[in-house]
């Protein structure tokens, strides 16, 4: 296919959140079912178990194992918060895909007497969505806890009347993400640069703007697009900026194989 | 061309403990060596039997791994009397195994595996510039003189590969000789291989070799700090022309991983 070498920043951006719009499509679902079993709970008068969790399973291992080979999400759940269960204080149920095997079920340490306690009501992917009511996403982050992989992690709050119940989450490792979307932004003139919050580099397309690192420069002027940068662009619904400038010399030193004329 | 210890090769014979893809880590750690020259062009390979009780894998899966070798062209079974499995490290075949590595590998991958390489060059360098005997700085003398020499790429690969492994040793160092030995078998092939024009082969051989010879005159002069700093910041240099490598890899077979989704 043909890619186009100039496109605004919004048309990128559509590019981008499209990926994760899927995902975030895919947890709505997954929410639906959490809350359509928490109904059927309240409804006959009792309290939520682990038992009730579990039944989530099919459509997790379902949607990891339609995934498939080019996968873009390695690992999905639902994460309990703490004392709403009535058998245990704390629950994970957390999947994860095995290279030709069938997805796997994650152990972590649930035991806060434990050195090694996985405390996943301070990590962000929970704590936030807790505090905000809103959908978010962290990374990317080193993972060091559950998968060590380097990571962004993609969490909607489950709420039922008021009470918050935990969050539906889902990980897409930092390199299918980029292997996802490379392609189309390898191609561009532009220099494009995705940063989240804290101002990291998610994505680029540039060398010099390596991903990971922190970009500390002030975004570009967005009063004169037509000099150096264009205007600082915030992607709908996500905690993320996208910034485009034409390529300075030094953005790309190599002289590209093809020899697309410049 | 003098090779690597024997513990180098024996390390790469040594049994692989994963249980999952293991034709796919033989194959791997074959392929790493032989790119590496730990395994030289046209060495016969220990029978088929042999290499799996070696490796501790069945002959199942070393014939997979084999038969993996075959296709990128970096093994040739002979059948007959005299017959076997050989080693082929012609340079289109490195070149082309090296060109599929860096199409594959993410920006992040090769980020990391530059920090891990600066971290531990880094290290060495500064320890080195404490630790390092006339002979040992003799003998890193020696080498980049033989890399200032070295024609065509791969021979400069394998020397290449040999600095920095030779900078750990006088740092007197096993774990970061070990960790470096790990590294050039990762790296090296990226690094060296003549993927880009001739133009600027010839231009990263001769910064690579002005480099090195400014480190081993920090090294001389007990300048630790100097040593290290140098030595970081050609890695980081060069793993920005991989990434550079990368994204025109990228760009040239477009959707190869997939095309981007498109525009709603």
């Amino acid at each position: 296919m043909t890619l186009p070498r100039r496109a605004e920043p919004a048309r990128v951006a559509g590019w981008i959140a499209a990926v994760v719009e899927d995902v975030f499509a895919s947890l709505e679902e997954v929410r639906a079912r959490m809350l359509g079993c928490h109904r059927a709970v309240m409804d006959r008068g009792e309290r939520l178990t682990s038992d009730d969790i579990a039944q989530l399973r099919p459509e997790l291992l379902e949607r990891l194992r339609r995934e498939g080979e080019g996968e873009v999400v390695v690992g999905m759940g639902m994460i309990v918060t703490p004392g709403l269960l009535a058998d245990e204080p704390r629950r994970l149920e957390w999947w994860h895909t095995v290279p030709g095997r069938d997805p796997a079920f994650l152990n972590v340490d649930l035991d806060p007497e434990s050195i090694g306690f996985y405390d996943y009501a301070e990590a962000e992917w929970f704590a936030v969505p807790r505090r905000t009511g809103a959908r978010h996403v962290v990374g990317p982050y080193v993972d060091y806890g559950g998968t060590d992989r380097y990571m962004l992690t993609l969490t909607l709050p489950v709420r039922a009347e008021g009470e918050f119940l935990g969050v539906v989450g889902a990980d897409v490792p930092v390199s299918r993400f980029e292997a996802l979307l490379l392609p189309g932004l390898a191609a561009l003139d532009d220099e494009v640069i995705l940063i989240n919050a804290e101002r990291r580099i998610i994505l680029s397309n540039s060398a010099r703007r390596l991903t990971g690192s922190l970009l500390r420069e002030p975004d570009p002027a967005g009063s004169r697009p037509e000099a150096a940068g264009h205007a600082p662009y915030d992607l709908p619904n996500l905690p993320w900026r996208l910034l485009m400038s034409a390529r300075s010399k030094a953005g790309r030193a190599a002289p590209p194989i093809s020899s697309a004329p410049a | 061309m003098s090779r690597l210890s024997g513990a180098a090769r024996h390390a790469v014979f040594a049994p692989l403990d994963d249980g999952a893809g293991r034709s796919e880590a033989v194959a791997r750690r074959l392929g790493r060596a032989i790119a590496l020259g730990l395994i030289a062009d046209g060495e016969q390979l220990p029978t088929e039997s042999e290499l799996a009780t070696a490796l501790n894998v069945s002959t199942v899966t070393l014939r997979e791994a084999l038969s993996s070798l075959r296709r990128q062209g970096l093994v040739e079974t002979r059948r007959g009397r005299g017959g076997g499995s050989f080693v082929r490290a012609s340079a289109d075949a490195l070149t082309e195994r090296a060109r599929r590595r860096l199409r594959e590998m993410g920006t992040t991958d090769l980020r990391e595996l530059g920090d891990f390489h600066a971290a531990i060059a880094g290290a060495a360098a500064r320890l080195a510039a404490d630790r390092a005997s006339a002979d040992n700085i003799a003998r890193l003398r020696e080498i980049v003189d033989r890399l200032a020499a070295a024609r065509p790429a791969h021979a400069r690969r394998r020397i290449g590969g040999r600095y920095y492994i030779e900078v750990a040793a006088a740092a007197q160092s096993v774990r970061l000789t070990t960790q470096e030995i790990d590294l050039q078998s990762e790296l090296g092939e990226l690094l060296w291989s003549p993927m880009r024009p001739a133009l600027d082969q010839e231009k990263l051989h001769e910064r690579t070799v002005h480099n090195h010879r400014a480190v081993i005159d920090a090294v001389e002069r007990r300048a630790g700090d100097a040593a290290r700093a140098l030595t970081e910041r050609h890695i980081e240099a060069g793993v920005q022309r991989l990434i550079e490598l990368h994204f025109d890899l990228v760009e040239r077979d477009g959707g190869g991983a997939g095309d981007p989704p498109a525009p709603p």
